[in-house]
């Protein structure tokens, strides 16, 4: 009884081992063998499938976008850093504070605008169902963690409440 | 023993009554049929008696079957197989999400602001 009880431990333990090893071994060799750095559009391609027309075009698309983007992160550190010496001069909320708040609110805002923009000109340049796709993918990763932080706060806030 | 002989029953005339006596007997009492696969069910008992009791549990059945090189040899194949696709999969949705990553960070850094 407790010779077959060992043995069946034993045999368990191997083939969990054995099992174990095969799928780090693959997971690390998967890896390792394609995390290549790479365009950052190639995953656009593989993901939903385009042709190299059609990815000529959102490269084209891209390409423009880029600057603009980067002139609006530009604008945003910027008044971020306005915001952090009105923040250090005192300890209260002052008006110069209130005002560089709205200021980088409205900054943000206006990126997040140009932002979709893009995304709605990208997905139209896709076939219509990967271009769906596309969209609700970028929306829900750019906005969406948004909407998840407020909910959970709200969520929290409740619980408080209820408490 | 004149007399004592014509007395007696002849022979022949005995055995004959004797002979459907007996099988009056046997048809008023009919001997039951056997019960159906009654040989298949005494063999069976045999071999449960012949067998020695309780020295091989379901546990020692199963080292014993884990022991077969075939089949031992099989269902390792199969966990490294199973073990390797998975891995390869993980592998795969993970380089995926990095990436879509890559993507975002180019295309709205803000998003991180």
């Amino acid at each position: 009884m407790n010779r077959s009880l060992i043995m069946l431990f034993g045999a368990m333990a191997l083939a969990a081992t054995i099992f174990a090893g095969a799928y780090f071994a693959s997971q690390r060799a998967c890896l390792m063998c394609r995390d290549r750095p790479q365009d950052a559009l190639n995953w656009l391609q593989t993901e939903y499938h385009l042709s190299d027309t059609e990815m000529t075009r959102i490269r084209a698309l891209h390409e423009g976008y880029k600057p603009k983007c980067e002139a609006m992160c530009a604008q945003i550190a910027a008044k971020k850093m306005e915001l952090k010496s009105a923040l250090a001069s005192g300890t209260n909320v002052t008006a110069e504070t209130k005002a560089r708040l709205a200021e980088l609110a409205a900054l943000q805002a206006q990126c997040q605008a140009q932002m979709l923009e893009h995304f709605m000109t990208v997905s139209q340049a896709m076939p219509p169902e990967a271009g769906r796709r596309y969209l609700a993918e970028m929306k829900s990763q750019t906005l969406g963690l948004h909407g998840e932080i407020e909910s959970s706060m709200s969520d929290a806030a409740g619980h408080e409440h209820h408490h | 023993m004149l007399l004592a002989a014509s007395l007696r029953p002849p022979l022949n005339n005995m055995n004959h009554e004797d002979s459907r006596l007996a099988s009056l007997l046997r048809s008023s009492r009919p001997a039951p049929g056997l019960p159906p696969r009654f040989q298949q069910n005494v063999w069976r008992r045999v071999e449960a008696a012949a067998a020695p009791a309780g020295t091989e549990s379901w546990l020692d059945a199963l080292a014993v079957l884990m022991l077969k090189p075939r089949l031992a040899f099989a269902v390792l194949t199969v966990l490294m197989v199973t073990g390797g696709l998975l891995g390869l999969h993980t592998g795969n949705q993970t380089l995926r999400h990095v990436a879509e990553v890559r993507y975002l960070v180019e295309v709205a850094p803000n998003s991180a602001h």
